[in-house]
């Protein structure tokens, strides 16, 4: 089995993505680019209601209007229930996007309409309409170590607080959906924007009874993902059914409010929280109430996070409204446990007089109880080191210390951690052509990680080339079994079959030279694009290649041990200005220091981290879903009102690898995910610092920030 | 706003701005129609009232000048720039991502102005000069090559829209080496989601730079 090189030449170093040059100059075809021959355009008429029963559906009036192909009922008339506001109801397919819109606009359905609630609040309230036949509550049991209540008695100081983050959704900026063409009765092409090719083939083999054999799911590049899009869905069914229907290709993609009320969202979350230490600053008790709304989906999230509680209760509360469906996003569950148990953290270290600083180095856990379940502890204490002297914690001032007014600056950091681990079952191809060409294959994909990259990084290291020479091809759910993109675990599930397939077939290679060059296949090596002889350049890579004849050289790599392992972590700081006239926050600095094992490509790791701040910034400044409880709708859902950071918005950010040679031992760990996860409770906690008082709701807001100053006076 | 801004939070009266925006309810700054903007208005008001009427229905045939070529198809007066080029004429550098004229990833140079496409009507830019993401120079002087190695692109639906933004940027202001601060309020009008501002700024300023030394 192959192990990652001592010394490299192209991991860990900068470079630039392989794909790059073709998305930023336009010429990259994603699947909602694509356009097969005869392709017609695909539609969905969504519900306009939260809470209702579907009476009828007359599809008639769309048949007959000028240019439509095929329609298709996606609600059962009399069985149906509307669940949420834009849950399908018909499928239309015309000759232009216009017409395909103009047709589903006039199918006639008909509602009776139910009373809703699209609220926590409203779900809450005594006579609240039921989601669920049973209830609008999934109450989980306490969970509970020690004697929290009589911890809780013991402890010097307490606090207990509620902590409130909202709904947000994940805005991919290309839309769910793909484009659908059969050829012939039984075989069928699929152009997805997905994060899985192998899990959409497998819903069209499964829904439509043809064999897996003649089922293609191709994703060249896909426009962001975020945990939203693995599956073909209904819309993605609803396309191959209009194709088969029309005998054309379809392509079906969700218009942006779709994208916000169907395609997934973050689960909100609200704690009530009592934390209780001694005065010497270690955690006695923990006594939590959480909740939150998925829609009709799951909403937990870890408590207390990364911190050692002995004496702790938690009792989480599902609650469901008339929403659509949460899925996973970037860190499921992360960012709120940590914006909850960091902001709770903070405002116990007020009130014991501490710095933040060290209070959270007294309560480490000492025990990851996320992933790999190494000791974190020494390292938490170095990455704080390091964060704290690039935001320049000395200048850290307790609260009601940072300014009179009306600008006032504040500090705050938080922790993370998340697992990152990989699949053990994944394979690539190394094919190496004797006219010297390399290929490498694999049904993965690539979300915007640089997955395609760094394939083509390990397979030019091996072999002695230059990363442009090596085809990275993925995105084709027919080459060998590859992952899905999520949980951070693509990179460490796909690279260590690749350092394999690679190696075998530089081995193979050799072997296949060695006996015309009189030599032991120990003495070749690869090295600048030529092959050498005990160290001795004796051929070009396409002179060595060439003796291969007619047969190239095909390898399938699988997982090996040591090559990847789970578990990182990292800190982040935020520095604010807050003016406490207008509620309105300004980030100054972001500092990301994290961890993630063995960096292939440091400028594409790099991008991930920021990437990853700039999700959390998001969270924590800006991202908010709102219903309306009237009616039932989402009040914003489009890109104006539902608000994402723009260039202006986007502070200094520093991110800081933690490198160290103990960490790249470890193998490769995925990173997608963590960096995102402790922004939102850094800058609350910074936000908290600057004005004197815990804003409890995010996003800081200027009305969140507002109401927070007003009820420190008196005034809420 | 100036950090030294000394005036009180509790200014005379009680009437702090604080509390102005909580009464309003109007948490949001909002834009003031200043006088140079008003008169702008005016003068589009007037051309357009000048201009010859036309009314439009049905199935149009269309030639639009895209990226030096004339392109023909047929568009409804409704459709918009960004659908017929990416519908109809397979020109899809230009994305669909709000609709809307929020984000910018469907900006075009339209007669040398930055446009979302997305809400410009198509039968509105006949015998204008469209220029989008496939025309720009890939090569080490051209933007894209700067995003490309400044890696200022995830997944890169976003990232045309930047790109052209960036060089529409470039070309109004030439030979002018652009701060930091500039970049950010020229690119102001597009939205990354997967967190890329970073790479796009360090692009940016770096092809601005190697052009101002060409």
């Amino acid at each position: 089995m192959a192990a990652w090189p001592e010394s490299t030449r192209l991991i860990g170093s900068s470079i630039p993505r392989l794909d790059g040059l073709a998305k930023a100059s336009g010429r990259a075809k994603y699947p909602s680019d694509i356009r097969p021959e005869g392709m017609l355009f695909g539609v969905i008429l969504s519900s306009p209601y939260a809470s209702a029963k579907v009476k009828s559906i007359d599809l008639e009036p769309a048949r007959k209007m000028p240019g439509v192909k095929a329609v298709l009922a996606m609600a059962q008339p009399g069985e149906t229930t509307i669940y949420y506001q834009g849950q399908e109801i018909a499928a239309v397919a015309a000759e232009t996007e216009e017409k395909a819109r103009d047709a589903a606009r006039a199918i006639k359905v008909e509602y009776e309409i139910l009373p809703h609630v699209v609220t926590e609040r409203q779900s809450s309230a005594p006579d609240a309409p039921k989601v669920f036949n049973n209830g609008n509550y999934r109450a989980g049991r306490a969970q509970t170590a020690g004697k929290p209540d009589e911890a809780m008695q013991k402890a010097d100081v307490v606090i207990e607080a509620t902590y409130e983050l909202p709904v947000i959704t994940h805005v991919c900026l290309e839309p769910h959906g793909l484009t659908a063409e059969w050829k012939g009765s039984d075989s069928i092409t699929a152009y997805a924007s997905t994060q899985s090719v192998m899990t959409v083939a497998n819903d069209m083999v499964q829904t439509f009874g043809v064999p897996a054999s003649n089922v293609t799911v191709l994703t060249e590049v896909m426009g962001g993902g975020f945990g939203s899009k693995f599956n073909a869905d209904a819309w993605g069914i609803a396309a191959a059914r209009l194709a088969k229907d029309a005998g054309r290709p379809v392509r079906m993609f969700l218009d942006r409010a779709q994208e916000h009320m169907i395609a997934g969202n973050r689960p909100s979350a609200k704690a009530h929280v009592k934390l209780g230490a001694t005065a010497d600053g270690k955690l006695a008790a923990m006594i939590a109430e959480t909740s939150g709304t998925g829609g009709r989906s799951p909403s937990n999230f870890p408590l207390p996070y990364v911190y050692h509680v002995a004496n702790r209760s938690r009792t989480h509360t599902e609650i469901s409204v008339n929403c659509g469906g949460a899925r996973a996003m970037r860190a499921p569950g992360h960012p709120q446990g940590c914006a909850v148990m960091e902001a709770a953290m903070d405002d116990l270290a007020d009130k014991l007089g501490m710095n933040p600083l060290e209070f959270r180095l007294k309560n480490l856990a000492e025990t990851d109880p996320v992933g790999g379940g190494i000791n974190r502890t020494e390292l938490y204490h170095e990455q704080i080191e390091r964060g704290a002297k690039l935001i320049g914690w000395e200048r850290w001032k307790p609260r009601g210390q940072n300014g009179d007014g009306p600008i006032v600056r504040g500090l705050g950091m938080a922790l993370h951690q998340w697992g990152g681990g990989g699949a053990q079952d994944k394979q690539v191809a190394c094919i190496i052509n004797p006219d010297g060409s390399v290929e490498l294959r694999s049904a993965t994909q690539d979300i915007g990680t640089g997955a395609r990259t760094i394939l083509a990084v390990i397979a030019a290291e091996v072999l002695g080339l230059e990363v442009g020479q090596i085809k990275s091809n993925i995105g084709n759910s027919t080459f060998p079994p590859g992952q899905s993109s999520g949980g951070s675990t693509t990179t460490p599930s796909m690279a260590p079959p690749c350092l394999n397939a690679v190696t075998q077939a530089r081995d193979e290679l050799f072997q296949k030279l060695a006996p015309g060059l009189n030599c032991a296949v120990d003495d070749l090596t690869l090295s600048g694009g030529k092959l050498l002889v005990k160290g001795e350049e004796k051929m070009t890579w396409e002179q060595a290649c060439r003796k291969l004849g007619v047969m190239p050289i095909n390898t399938i790599g699988r997982f090996g041990p040591g090559l990847s392992s789970i578990g990182v972590g990292g800190c982040q700081f935020a520095e604010v200005t807050v003016d406490i006239e207008t509620g309105v926050v300004r980030l100054k600095k972001i500092v990301a220091v994290q961890d993630t094992g063995l960096i292939l490509d440091m400028l594409t790791w790099k991008s991930q981290i920021y990437g990853g701040v700039i999700g959390g910034l998001n969270y924590g400044m800006f991202e908010e879903r709102i219903m309306d409880e009237g009616t039932g709708v989402m009040l914003n859902p489009d890109m104006e009102m539902y608000k994402l950071a723009g260039a202006t918005d986007i502070p200094e950010i520093i991110v800081d690898a933690y490198d160290t040679p103990e960490m790249r031992k470890r193998g490769v760990i995925g990173v997608g995910e963590p960096p995102t996860i402790s922004t939102a409770a850094a800058i609350g906690n910074a936000v908290a610092n600057a004005i004197g008082v815990r804003v409890p709701k995010w996003p800081m807001s200027p009305m969140n920030v507002l109401n927070a100053l007003a009820a420190k006076e008196g005034k809420a | 706003m100036a950090e030294n801004d000394s005036r009180s939070p509790n200014g005379p009266g009680d009437h702090s701005r604080r509390n102005f925006l909580r009464g309003s309810g109007l948490a949001a700054a909002s834009a003031v129609l200043t006088s140079q903007a008003t008169a702008a208005l005016a003068e589009a008001e007037a051309q357009v009232a000048s201009a010859e009427p036309q009314v439009l229905s049905g199935d149009v045939n269309l030639t639009l000048m895209v990226n030096g070529k004339d392109m023909s198809c047929v568009v409804e007066p409704r459709s918009t720039l960004l659908d017929t080029l990416r519908n109809r004429l397979d020109v899809t550098g230009p994305k669909r991502v709000c609709d809307r004229a929020s984000c910018g990833a469907c900006t075009v140079i339209l007669n040398g102005d930055p446009v979302y496409s997305c809400t410009t009507l198509a039968v509105s830019c006949q015998g204008k000069k469209i220029e989008t993401v496939e025309s720009f120079d890939t090569g080490e002087n051209g933007v894209p090559h700067a995003f490309h190695q400044h890696d200022a692109l995830m997944c890169g639906y976003c990232t045309p829209g930047f790109v052209t933004a960036c060089k529409a940027w470039l070309d109004r202001h030439p030979g002018k080496e652009p701060t930091l601060e500039d970049v950010k309020r020229g690119l102001d009008g597009n939205i990354c989601r997967c967190g890329t501002y970073i790479g796009v700024f360090e692009a940016a300023l770096a092809v601005a730079k190697n052009q101002k030394g060409v």
